[in-house]
C-alpha cells in the first residue's frame, strides 16, 4: 500500500509544483520595474522552490513504479481502491469540508458564538459516538460561551456579532 | 562589585518582586498553553500593568511571562498535539507520540526540567558573557545568516522519516507557502485574494498541520479505540532517562545561548537547530520522531535557553532581538531607562538586580510547572471524541484573536485539510513546519546579502562564521547523500534477492 501512496503523492507534488510554476507564478508573483541594489527579483526564489518540488515529485513517481510492480505482484490492494472502494469514508470526508466552508461563510452571518456552537455540536454528532450524549450537549453550549467570555475579557477580541442578529436587534430598536 | 551585587539582592528580595515574577511565570504559563495566545501578547498585555511598577518589578514581571510562556507552549504541543507557541513545534514531533502512549506526565516533566536547565544555563550566560556575546552577535550579517538558515534547514534530511524525497516534497511545500504575501520590497506573491496580501500567519498554519489532521482523521475512519482516553502510565522521570538526555540538554541550552544572543533568530529557530544536532549525534536518533525524551530535552532546553539570551543584545547594545524584547525596550524606556552600554555605568545595580532576580525566575518555573504539570496531565483522560472537537474551538476562538481576522480561521481551517491530505499520502508534516518557519529569513538573508554585494556571490564566503556553517551544511548533504545511495542499494539487493 505504501508504494501506492507513494505514487500518489508524487503525482500530487507534481502536478502541484507544475500549476504553480507554469501558472501561478507568471500571474501572481509580479516582477517590480526597479529593484534597488542587484537583489535578485522576487519570483526568483518561488521559481527554485518549484523546479525543486517538482523534480522531487517525478522522483517520487519514478521510484515507485518499481514497488508497485513488485507490490502488484504481491496482490497489495492499491491505496486508491481502497479510498474508493470505501464510499462512507469519502463521504465524512466531504461532511467536513462542507462543514467548514459553511462555518467560514456562515460565521459572518450569524455571529461567531452560535457559529462556534453550531460548529462544535456538528462535530460532536460526527465523532460517531454517543455515549455521553449530556456532555456533548453541555459542552458544544458552555465551551464556546466561556471562550467568547475569557477572550473579550482578557485580550478585549472583538468578535463579530453576526450580520443577522445585529441587523435584527437595530430593527426591533427602531420599532421600539 | 560585591557591595554592589548585595545591594542588588536586597533590592530583588522584596514581596512585590517575588509577587510579580510568581503572577508572571503563572500566567506566562497558562498562556503559552493556549493555543493561538503567544508569549508576545503576554507581554504586550501586561505592559499597561507596568506604569505602576518600579523598573526592576516591571521588567521582572515581563520576562517572568516570556519564560513561562514559552515553557507554556510545550504542554499544549505534548498533550494535544498543538503547538501554543511557534518554539514549541518541535516538542509536538516526540512530545505526541509520548502522550499518545500513556508518557504524558513523562514529556512533561523532561519539559519542565529541561526548560529550566536551559533558562538557568541562559541567565548566567547574561550574568558573565553579555558583553561578549553581544559583540559577537554584532559580527552576524545578513551572509552569515543566510549560512546559518541553509545549515538549519539541512535538519529536513534527518526528519523526513521513510523517505527523503517526500520529506524534500514537504520542505518546499513549507517555503513556497512562507512566500505568500508582501516580499522585502513591496511585492505581493501569490496574492489571491486582498487577505494574502499580508502574507498567511505562523501560528493558524502550524496549528492547522497538526491539531486538525487528528480531528479528521477521527471523523472519517472513527478508529475504534476513539471513545477511550488515553492512557496514563508512569508519569515520573527517572534518573536514567535524564542523564541519556543530559548531553542533549546542556547542548540545547548553549546553542539557545548563542542564537538567542543574535538579533531577529529567537526561540524557533534555536529548538530546530538543537533538534536536528541531537538527532545527529543521539545513540537513539532513529527513534526521534517517534516519541524519544531527547528529543524533547533538545528543543525545549535550547528554546528556553534562548529567553534570557535575547536580552542579551537588548541590556548590552540596546538591540531588542525579536518583538517581545522590542516591548520590553518600551517598558525600558517607560521608567527613564536606556538599554545599552551606558546602563552599565549608570544604572548598574538595577541591571544586578535585574539578573539576580531573572535568576529566581527559573526557580519560579520549575516550581509553577511542576504545579500545573499534573492538573494539565488530567487533560489525557478526556475521550477523544469530546477533546478534539473541544480543542478545534479553542484554536479557532485562538486563531481569531491573535488578530481579529476571519482569514486567519479560513486559513487554520484549509492547513488542517492540507496537513490530513499529507498525512494520507505519507508525506511528513515536520519539514514542512521547519520550511515555513526558517524558509523567509533564508531567503531574505540571501536577498539582502546579494544586495548588500551587488550580486557577488563571494559576499557569503568572507567571514569565518560563514566559512564555518558551509562546511557543516556540505558535510551533512554529502553524509545524507551516501546514506540515501546505501538504503537504495540495499533495497535493491534485498528485492533482487527475494525476485
Amino acid at each position: 500500500m505504501n508504494q501506492n501512496r507513494d505514487f500518489y503523492a508524487g503525482l500530487v507534488a507534481t502536478v502541484f509544483f507544475a500549476v504553480i510554476l507554469f501558472v501561478l507564478i507568471p500571474i501572481y508573483v509580479k516582477v517590480p520595474s526597479f529593484i534597488p541594489g542587484f537583489a535578485p527579483p522576487p519570483d526568483m526564489w518561488p521559481r527554485v522552490v518549484s523546479i525543486v518540488g517538482l523534480v522531487m515529485g517525478v522522483l517520487a513517481l519514478v521510484l515507485a513504479f518499481p514497488k508497485m510492480r513488485e507490490a502488484g505482484r504481491n496482490q497489495v490492494e492499491g491505496f486508491g481502491n481502497r479510498i474508493l472502494g470505501n464510499k462512507t469514508h469519502l463521504m465524512r470526508f466531504a461532511g467536513i469540508l462542507i462543514v467548514f466552508v459553511a462555518f467560514v461563510y456562515g460565521m459572518p452571518l450569524i455571529g461567531f458564538v452560535p457559529a462556534t456552537v453550531l460548529l462544535l455540536g456538528v462535530l460532536f454528532v460526527m465523532t460517531g459516538n454517543f455515549e455521553r450524549k449530556f456532555w456533548m450537549i453541555g459542552l458544544a453550549v458552555i465551551f464556546p460561551v466561556l471562550l467568547y467570555l475569557l477572550f473579550t475579557e482578557v485580550t478585549h477580541t472583538p468578535f463579530p456579532k453576526g450580520k443577522l442578529l445585529s441587523a435584527n436587534i437595530s430593527h426591533l430598536t427602531t420599532l421600539i | 562589585m560585591w557591595n554592589e551585587l548585595l545591594y542588588a539582592f536586597q533590592e530583588v528580595a522584596t514581596l512585590p518582586n517575588f509577587l510579580a515574577m510568581f503572577a508572571g511565570i503563572w500566567g506566562g504559563v497558562i498562556i503559552g498553553a493556549i493555543p493561538g495566545m503567544t508569549g508576545t501578547m503576554a507581554v504586550t498585555l501586561a505592559l499597561p500593568f507596568t506604569f505602576y511598577l518600579s523598573p526592576v518589578t516591571s521588567i521582572l514581571l515581563l520576562v517572568a511571562l516570556y519564560k513561562g510562556s514559552t515553557y507554556g507552549g510545550s504542554i499544549s504541543a505534548i498533550l494535544i498535539k498543538t503547538p501554543g507557541t511557534a518554539s514549541a513545534a518541535c516538542t509536538v514531533l516526540d512530545g505526541y507520540p509520548l502522550a499518545r502512549a500513556g508518557k504524558g506526565g513523562k514529556a512533561l516533566n523532561m519539559a519542565l526540567i529541561s526548560s529550566c536547565i536551559g533558562d538557568f544555563i541562559s541567565n548566567i550566560s547574561l550574568f558573565f558573557l553579555a558583553i561578549p556575546l553581544a559583540t559577537f552577535a554584532l559580527r552576524v550579517g545578513p551572509p552569515e545568516f543566510f549560512m546559518l538558515m541553509a545549515f538549519s534547514l539541512t535538519i529536513v534530511a534527518s526528519i523526513s522519516g521513510r523517505s527523503l524525497v517526500l520529506g524534500i516534497i514537504s520542505a518546499c511545500l513549507g517555503l513556497l507557502l512562507a512566500t505568500v504575501g508582501e516580499d522585502m520590497y513591496g511585492s505581493f506573491r501569490f496574492a489571491l485574494s486582498e487577505d494574502m496580501k499580508s502574507g498567511l500567519g505562523m501560528v493558524p498554519v502550524l496549528i492547522g498541520l497538526f491539531a486538525l489532521p487528528e480531528l479528521i482523521k477521527m471523523i472519517v475512519f472513527r478508529p475504534e479505540d476513539n471513545a477511550a482516553a488515553m492512557k496514563l502510565g508512569d508519569n515520573r522521570l527517572t534518573l536514567a532517562e535524564f542523564r541519556g538526555s543530559i548531553k542533549s540538554i546542556c547542548r540545547g541550552s548553549i546553542i539557545g545561548v548563542i542564537l538567542g544572543a543574535i538579533p531577529g533568530i529567537g526561540p524557533s529557530t534555536a529548538a530546530f537547530f538543537s533538534y536536528s544536532e541531537a538527532r545527529r549525534t543521539s545513540k537513539n536518533g532513529d527513534k526521534f520522531g517517534e516519541g524519544e525524551l531527547e528529543g524533547i530535552a533538545a528543543s525545549e532546553s535550547a528554546n528556553n535557553g534562548a529567553c534570557g539570551a535575547t536580552m542579551i543584545p537588548l541590556l548590552a547594545l540596546g538591540v531588542p532581538g525579536d518583538v517581545i524584547t522590542g516591548v520590553m525596550l518600551g517598558a525600558f524606556m517607560i521608567h527613564g531607562l536606556t538599554p545599552g552600554p551606558l546602563l552599565f555605568q549608570n544604572n548598574l545595580g538595577d541591571v544586578y538586580a535585574l539578573f539576580i532576580g531573572i535568576l529566581f525566575s527559573s526557580v519560579f518555573l520549575f516550581v509553577a510547572g511542576k504545579a500545573t504539570a499534573g492538573a494539565f496531565t488530567k487533560i489525557s483522560r478526556i475521550p477523544q471524541t469530546l477533546l478534539l472537537p473541544c480543542i478545534l474551538i479553542l484554536c479557532v476562538y485562538g486563531i481569531y484573536s491573535i488578530g481579529a481576522s476571519p482569514f486567519d480561521v479560513t486559513v487554520l481551517l484549509v492547513m488542517g485539510v492540507v496537513g490530513f491530505a499529507m498525512m494520507l499520502l505519507n508525506i511528513p508534516a515536520a519539514p514542512f513546519l521547519i520550511a515555513f518557519i526558517l524558509g523567509p529569513m533564508f531567503e531574505d538573508n540571501m536577498r539582502r546579502s546579494l544586495a548588500i554585494s551587488r550580486g557577488d556571490l563571494g559576499v557569503f564566503f568572507q567571514s569565518w562564521i560563514s566559512w564555518g556553517f558551509f562546511a557543516l551544511t556540505v558535510l551533512f548533504v554529502i553524509l545524507t547523500i551516501r546514506r540515501e545511495w546505501k538504503k537504495w542499494r540495499d533495497n535493491r539487493d534485498a528485492t533482487s534477492a527475494s525476485a
